[in-house]
């Protein structure tokens, strides 16, 4: 039962950075980014060229690798997402598809089928409190939580953060008070983009990594920035752990590959029950 | 601390449809100019004009000797231009502390002169009501509240000149007076004001100038005492005022 | 070479159902089926497995399956319709991603990733399969122009360019919706069972998101609404595309799998550069078509901007 919620709780804050990601944009950005999932595969892969093409360390990879993937995004958003300031959500969301192909693809073609690992040293899982735990875990949990406090820290307390909040209720009047819409949208893709690297690179150490990958995470994203409730981005954190200890506590009844199930069922209960999500209440304007 | 308005020869509009076509003013530094006019007659889209919300297809926009037609909101906003839309103008996720903090955040001027809470403070001084709510979400307080919140805010910038769209809008005759009040007394420090009031007696008695505005166009400028006093103004507002020529506010 | 072109033509038609299905969902109500090919892919299933596994014959199979995909339809819809845009697509993908998760694993029901081999058509030769095709296409195509005319079409309009006025001019938005959306689903499972009796063999790969952006591509391409607009872009889509597989053998440097991955981002780009240059698309919706005269493709154009761009 506690190995159940500790898997749990490891899922979830995997989870945990994609959704805050999609509950960023879609708090500051007002659409659905679709491309979170091949967000998390390139930014998994950029890590990886650091670290097994080029031989870096782990660590120096990983930091490297995020700030990169941070940059990626924020070019998608004057490529691709500039030129559609102020159109539809829609348009926007099919947009996001588009790019999602395109990084997903590029990574195919680039590194093939595949999966590949990192190159790390294998370990051998500890054993504490009667719980099995292994070094992955432990290094996902920490790098999340620091991720997300970091996070926390900007969005509640900076300048930047009230910036953000300020587009997100209400871009014409921030703009009359001296912020830079354009700014503030960038910023948000460089999190959003590290978010999913450091995701897709945790993720990748506790297994391998393959042009797939990030869709397996990017669905329950959706579902834990939806739990959330979308008025409060930081919400989709709780969201997250819910949905990780949610589906970790279903592959008790259900087969494990049907995790992603549990999302869609979530989801759907909650949308049908109660849209503001269980923490937040509905945004009132869109 | 004051600065004129000059705005010559102004077309604007939305999308391909154009609202403005034409728009000639002139608001000296330290006076207050009310903009009168019946629905649908651009006052609103003039003001976003001004203030950076609409782009202007021809014509000059300054700002005392700077010219301002090309450049963006937060631009404008940073040379000492404030505006409190009709509708929507607080941020009603965050608190009145924070709403309050960021028109003066994003301004190094303002930053310059007082910390930020000496600065809150001050303002406070001009609207005691708001000042036990400041940890409560904007959005949560009352109609006349929050329209205090939205001027306040504006204030933080320490502005030259202050553009207000129907300040009395959904405010009971009380407040409206209340606020006007409060208008007044911010205009003793040397302020310019720019205003819409649908409430023509009220916008007018608050105003030195008048200018009345049908179908993105300008009828009339005069003094404000006059235009009050003017009969054949009522007329111009009720001939228009017909069922069928209401249309909302662009 | 004969062979060829009449493969290229029956995946253009069966593109073309599609098409029409999402421009029914989507271009005309609105309605983002971000999860298009899990529907099609319950099209196909059906059609194959009960013609394979439980010896039905084709006609019954391809009648059940377009029921059953219908109903299916129906389902989802009846848990997303009242949600906004963003919802409806996360719903939908979901609802996809899952179906292809229980036909991946559930090998009693559906063989797993082994597929359905050996499925037979109903007119065994190319070209009869192709005249099958048009049939269908013919079908759903008249169907929907249709209803492009009649009240329940006009609603639909209404609901993708202005929901608020038309609920409360009175006009059932959800009864609306569900109907416009089961509409779809309807051709989608023509199209699946179409997939299932070309092919002759399905698998789970077979199905994936690729689909959906090509439709929403093929959709947007023909100018939203438009049902002719649909035909002719999912022609030009597919030759392009299919077209220039021929291209493999003269472009050695790279391999297959980079040449798969090539023409996705291919895809993804071509539906960016729509999105940005020209959202319009190309064709013209039904209603200006009529009583315009002259309009032109411009004249057209910022009207069909609806909320939706």
């Amino acid at each position: 039962m506690m190995q159940i919620l500790f898997n749990g709780l490891v899922t979830g804050m995997l989870v945990a950075l994609p959704a805050l990601a999609v509950a960023l944009t879609f708090s500051v950005l007002r659409f659905a980014n679709f491309a979170i999932g091949a967000m998390i595969t390139a930014g998994a892969y950029l890590v990886y060229t650091l670290n097994v093409v080029l031989g870096l360390p782990l660590l120096v990879s990983g930091i490297v690798g995020a700030a990169l993937a941070g940059a990626l995004a924020a070019a998608i958003d004057l490529l691709v997402f500039r030129p559609l300031r102020d159109r539809s959500a829609v348009t926007l969301m099919v947009a996001s598809m588009g790019v999602s192909f395109i990084l997903e693809n590029i990574v195919r073609f680039i590194a093939g089928n595949t999966p590949m690992g990192y190159d790390v040293a294998l370990s051998r899982p500890w054993r504490w409190a009667g719980l099995r735990i292994n070094v992955e875990q432990v290094q996902a949990l920490a790098v999340c939580a620091l991720a997300l406090l970091v996070v926390w820290i900007i969005f509640r307390r900076s300048r930047l953060g009230r910036a953000m909040r300020a587009i997100a209720d209400n871009a014409p009047l921030a703009a009359t008070r001296g912020v830079s819409r354009q700014r503030v949208i960038t910023a948000t893709w460089v999190m959003s983009g590290v978010l999913a690297a450091l995701s897709g690179t945790l993720i990748g150490l506790d297994a391998t990594i393959d042009p797939q990958m990030g869709w397996l995470y990017a669905l329950p994203a959706f579902a834990a920035a939806i739990l959330g409730g979308l008025t409060h981005p930081l919400a989709a954190i709780p969201g997250a752990l819910v949905m990780g200890v949610l589906s970790e506590a279903a592959t008790l009844v259900l087969p494990s590959h049907y995790r992603i199930m549990v999302a869609f069922v979530l989801m759907s209960l909650l949308l049908i029950l109660r849209p503001a999500g269980l923490f937040g209440t509905r945004w009132l304007t869109r | 601390m004051s600065a004129a308005l000059t705005v010559r020869g102004l077309k604007a509009g939305y999308g391909g449809k154009p609202i403005l076509h034409g728009i000639d003013l002139e608001v000296p530094a330290g006076s207050a100019l009310t903009i009168v006019g019946p629905n649908g007659s651009g006052k609103s889209t003039l003001l976003k004009a001004v203030v950076g919300l609409v782009p202007a297809q021809a014509g000059e926009i300054r700002l005392g000797e700077t010219p301002i037609t090309h450049r963006d909101a937060p631009a404008r906003s940073r040379l000492g231009l404030a505006y409190v839309p009709q509708e929507a103008n607080i941020f009603r996720n965050m608190s009145v502390h924070e709403n309050l903090r960021l028109g003066w955040e994003f301004h190094p001027a303002p930053q310059s002169r007082a910390p930020l809470a000496r600065k809150i403070d001050e303002i406070l001084e001009l609207f005691p009501e708001i000042r036990p709510h400041l940890k409560t979400p904007a959005g949560v307080l009352s109609g006349g509240q929050r329209q205090m919140v939205a001027v306040a805010s504006a204030m933080m910038l320490e502005p030259d000149l202050l553009v207000l769209d129907e300040p009395s809008a959904g405010l009971s005759p009380r407040n409206a007076g209340l606020l006007f009040g409060i208008i007044g007394r911010i205009r003793r420090t040397g302020l310019t004001l720019l205003m819409i009031e649908q409430n023509v007696q009220l916008g007018l008695a608050a105003a030195d100038q008048g200018l009345v505005l049908v179908m993105g166009r300008v009828r009339r400028t005069a003094p404000a005492a006059e235009l009050a006093a003017d009969d054949t103004l009522a007329e111009l507002f009720l001939s228009l005022d017909r069922p069928g020529a209401h249309t909302p506010d662009p | 070479m004969t062979s060829y072109l009449l493969s290229l033509l029956t995946i253009a038609v069966i593109a073309g159902v599609v098409g029409l299905a999402l421009n029914i969902q989507w271009g005309m109500t609105g309605l983002v089926n971000f999860g298009l090919f899990g529907f099609y892919m319950v099209g196909a299933y059906a059609c194959a497995l009960l013609i394979t596994q439980l010896g039905w014959a084709p006609w019954q199979a391809v009648l059940a399956s377009i029921v059953i995909t219908t109903v299916v339809c129906a389902l989802v819809s009846l848990i997303s319709l009242r949600l906004e845009d963003d919802y409806f697509a996360i719903v939908t993908l979901a609802f996809a991603e899952s179906v292809k998760l229980i036909v991946n694993n559930e090998e009693w029901l559906t063989r797993g990733s082994i597929g359905i081999p050996g499925i037979p058509r109903p007119f065994p030769s190319d070209i009869g399969m192709l005249l099958f095709a048009m049939a269908g296409l013919a079908l759903v195509f008249l169907a929907f122009e249709t209803v492009s005319r009649s009240p329940l079409g006009r609603t639909a309009r209404a609901l993708r360019d202005d929901p608020l006025v038309a609920e409360t001019v009175g006009k059932n938005v959800l009864g609306a919706r569900l109907r416009l959306f089961a509409l779809g689903g309807t051709a989608l499972g023509i199209a699946g069972c179409l997939h299932a009796f070309y092919y002759q063999y399905i698998d789970p790969t077979q199905f994936n998101v690729a689909m959906t952006a090509s439709a929403f591509m093929l959709v947007i391409l023909a100018g939203r609404g438009s049902h002719r607009g649909v035909l002719l872009s999912s022609l030009t889509v597919v030759v392009l595309i299919e077209g220039t597989r021929f291209l493999d053998d003269a472009i050695p440097w790279f391999a297959p799998h980079q040449l798969a991955a090539l023409r996705l981002i291919l895809i993804g780009l071509a539906l960016i550069l729509l999105l940005i240059y020209k959202p319009e698309g190309f064709g013209r919706e039904y209603r200006y078509l009529h009583g315009r005269g002259r309009a032109t493709g411009r004249a057209a154009a910022p009207a069909a901007r609806c909320r939706w761009d």
